[in-house]
């Protein structure tokens, strides 16, 4: 059987979703950031994960009929788009933006790991593509965790503290997506709970070694406390967001900028 | 993207001039015969000192330079443009560094630039103490001033330390495409609705006196002028850099049907100079002294970063490890 | 205290306080040690050093070498050597790498035979 447009639009929305906002997120650190070098490392991964998203509205547009990049990207109504909170939220300490940038793409990779061998041609193509560039953003992530968890007791409880925050957030990346049944049958995607599953097992050894333990979760944190995006309910910090993203484009949608 | 002119620290009255006379003459015959100084030569202690000042402030005006057009990454109008803005500040910030690591090589620490940046000891271009308000600026930045960025630079990379030069060569491939950049964006508003003309226009006027004061105030040659021209430490004066931007970028203005808020900006057809009226240079030391639109906010916000990252920086420093200066 | 509230949104969201004079100055190797960068633009080619970095290891070196010196080409391969580990001679002893002109012997432009080959011929010809 092959998968509904639905469902297919239901995965490549949360994936393009999730990269889009936290590409502008992770760009905001550029001139703000602890170190000039580190600066110019979160614009990169910023533009990177930006054009992945681009990459996959034009799989909207193209295979399945949705309207142009710019459009879909920047102009939806807040409830139309399917990113997790876990993106949405402000960068924060440069320790909950390196934390979290080092949990995503984790997931990232294993997404497109798997998306690369998907059913739905068009995806396999673009996921094979873009993994060489995030295997980059997982190497930055890994030598900074590494360092800067055993940069001392300070640097170490920042981290932890930032793992304890960011840890149930990240849970939120593998909320079921709509249709998720169909496209699991469909050989589409791996599904959501075997993703998590996979992740839990690779980001380990890493925070093994920098001698950071998971956090414990009550039962609300490790179920559905940050859960809603997948389905169009969002945190209080997206809806200033799209309208920051969207602000030049809104005041004239049909002129050329 | 730098500008500000060659505005050099006065002589210093108490320094004797204690050079050693055989060394200065062979010093000034190498950069006669057109070689470079490389950081290990021997030179003479103004040399050093201008130098150091020269590259300190233009590494702290790429630094700051990305707060303005940073602003606007967020919100720039679709993939494209948001996508080529984030490159544009990322080498802003890449300049910063390329040229910190420049005047390092001179003996100033990247610490002890940045302590005289937040102090205000050190100056950076005028033009990054205005905001920008509407995505216009940002286009009119990209293009205008980065466009008298490449005129300063191009000319300073012809200038007698290597180091520098280097570092110029690297930074203008980059800077073309900004300018490309900016002026497809420019001729896009341009070339737009009325509306996205107009506002256009609006940058254009408030951006028209910065961009005068960009190269600095007219020089009056001075025994000290002369002496730094020699030593190929300024390259041109800031009236002929400020020429050749005029005689480059305002015929593609006027070829917009853009105006210049300035009724006695011409070209004048026998000396083949470019007259205008003279900009208020005492807004210009005023912002430059700290009094600007947004010196205090631009000032915050680098402290801000520095204080925030410091544990970060400290949790990687490694006790054993030894600095050096940069080799070339 | 009140925070800055800017035109830049990220300014606001990154809550500064206003009149904040408080910042203790960098102390020195704040921004950490040096490293040369060497970059490989095509396999087969040479590695050639296109400038330094500040890094507080040999891994971040590589990282912030990537991003300054590798970001808008392709590379084929980067090294990142400590500042400290390179060694040179100082300028007081410059002059030893000069070379002096009369020893073109070394030189393949010093062989010049055709003249001698011309002259060859044509006395051989003439007898």
């Amino acid at each position: 059987m092959t998968a509904s447009n639905e469902a297919l639009k239901s995965l490549l929305y949360a994936t393009a979703d999730d990269l889009l906002i936290l590409g502008h997120r992770n760009s905001e650190w550029t001139g703000l950031g602890p170190l000039l070098e580190e600066d110019i490392a979160f614009s990169s991964m910023a533009q990177d994960q930006m054009g992945q998203s681009l990459a996959l509205y034009e799989i909207l547009q193209r295979d399945l009929g949705e309207r142009d990049p710019d459009t879909i990207a920047f102009l939806r109504p807040e409830s139309e788009y399917r990113c997790c909170h876990f993106v949405e939220y402000p960068i924060g300490s440069y320790a909950f933006s390196l934390m979290r940038h080092f949990l995503f793409d984790q997931a990232s990779y294993l997404r497109f790991a798997a998306l690369a061998e998907s059913s739905f041609k068009p995806l396999a193509f673009v996921s094979r593509k873009l993994l060489g560039e995030i295997k980059y953003h997982i190497m930055h992530g890994n030598t900074w965790m590494a360092q800067l968890s055993r940069g001392g007791e300070e640097s170490h409880a920042r981290m932890q503290s930032a793992l304890n925050e960011a840890f149930p957030m990240a849970l939120g990346i593998f909320e079921k997506l709509e249709h998720e049944e169909e496209l699991v049958d469909a050989g589409v995607y791996a599904g959501s709970a075997q993703l998590r599953d996979l992740w839990l097992q690779h980001i380990e050894p890493a925070l093994a070694h920098g001698g950071l333990a998971l956090p414990e979760l009550n039962a609300q944190e490790a179920g559905t406390a940050f859960f809603g995006g997948r389905k169009g309910f969002h945190s209080e910090h997206l809806g200033s967001l799209i309208e920051e993203m969207g602000a030049v484009l809104r005041s004239d949608p049909s002129a050329d900028w | 993207m730098y500008g500000g002119g060659y505005i050099f620290d006065k002589p210093l009255q108490d320094h004797k001039d204690d050079d050693d006379p055989v060394k200065l003459a062979e010093f000034e015959a190498r950069i006669d015969r057109g070689e470079k100084v490389e950081p290990h030569d021997w030179m003479p202690f103004e040399y050093r000192r201008q130098l150091i000042r020269l590259i300190e402030q233009h590494a702290h005006s790429e630094i700051i330079g990305a707060l303005p057009e940073g602003t606007w990454i967020t919100r720039a109008p679709g993939f494209r443009r948001k996508l080529a803005l984030a490159a544009k500040v990322q080498d802003e910030v890449g300049h910063a560094q390329l040229l910190y690591n420049a005047a390092e090589t001179l003996g100033k620490s990247r610490e002890e630039m940045i302590n005289d940046l937040i102090s205000g000891k050190s100056k950076y271009s005028n033009v990054f103490n205005y905001p920008a308000k509407t995505w216009a600026d940002t286009a009119v930045i990209a293009w205008l001033i980065d466009a008298g960025a490449i005129v300063n630079q191009v000319t300073n990379s012809k200038g007698s330390y290597a180091p520098y030069c280097r570092a110029l060569e690297r930074i203008c491939q980059e800077e073309s495409f900004h300018l490309k950049y900016g002026y497809d964006a420019v001729v896009h508003l341009a070339t737009g609705t009325p509306a996205q003309r107009e506002v256009l226009q609006d940058a254009l006027n408030r951006w028209w006196p910065p961009i005068m004061h960009f190269f600095g105030p007219p020089d009056n040659a001075s025994v000290h002028g002369e002496k730094l021209m020699r030593w190929k430490v300024k390259m041109a004066s800031n009236d002929d850099m400020r020429q050749q931007f005029l005689n480059m970028y305002v015929p593609k203005i006027w070829e917009l049907e853009l105006t210049l808020p300035d009724p006695n900006l011409r070209k004048n057809p026998e000396t083949r100079r470019w007259e205008y009226t003279e900009p208020d240079w005492d807004e210009f030391k005023r912002v430059i002294n700290g009094d600007g639109p947004c010196n205090k906010e631009r000032l915050a916000v680098r402290r801000t970063a520095e204080e925030r990252g410091k544990w970060v920086r400290e949790a990687l420093l490694r006790p054993e490890t030894q600095y050096s200066v940069p080799l070339s | 205290m009140s925070t800055i509230k800017s035109l830049d949104p990220r300014v606001t969201r990154f809550n500064i306080e206003e009149d904040d004079q408080s910042m203790q100055p960098l102390e020195r190797r704040d921004y950490f040690e040096t490293y040369e960068v060497f970059h490989q633009a095509k396999r087969g080619g040479r590695h050639t050093h296109v400038g330094s970095v500040h890094a507080p290891s040999p891994e971040m070196a590589f990282l912030f070498a990537k991003e300054q010196y590798g970001r808008r080409s392709t590379s084929t391969s980067i090294w990142v050597v400590r500042t400290s580990d390179i060694h040179t001679v100082g300028d007081e002893h410059s002059d030893m790498w000069e070379n002096v002109p009369e020893k073109q012997y070394r030189e393949a432009g010093f062989y010049k035979v055709r003249s001698r080959i011309e002259q060859f011929k044509k006395r051989h010809n003439d007898s």
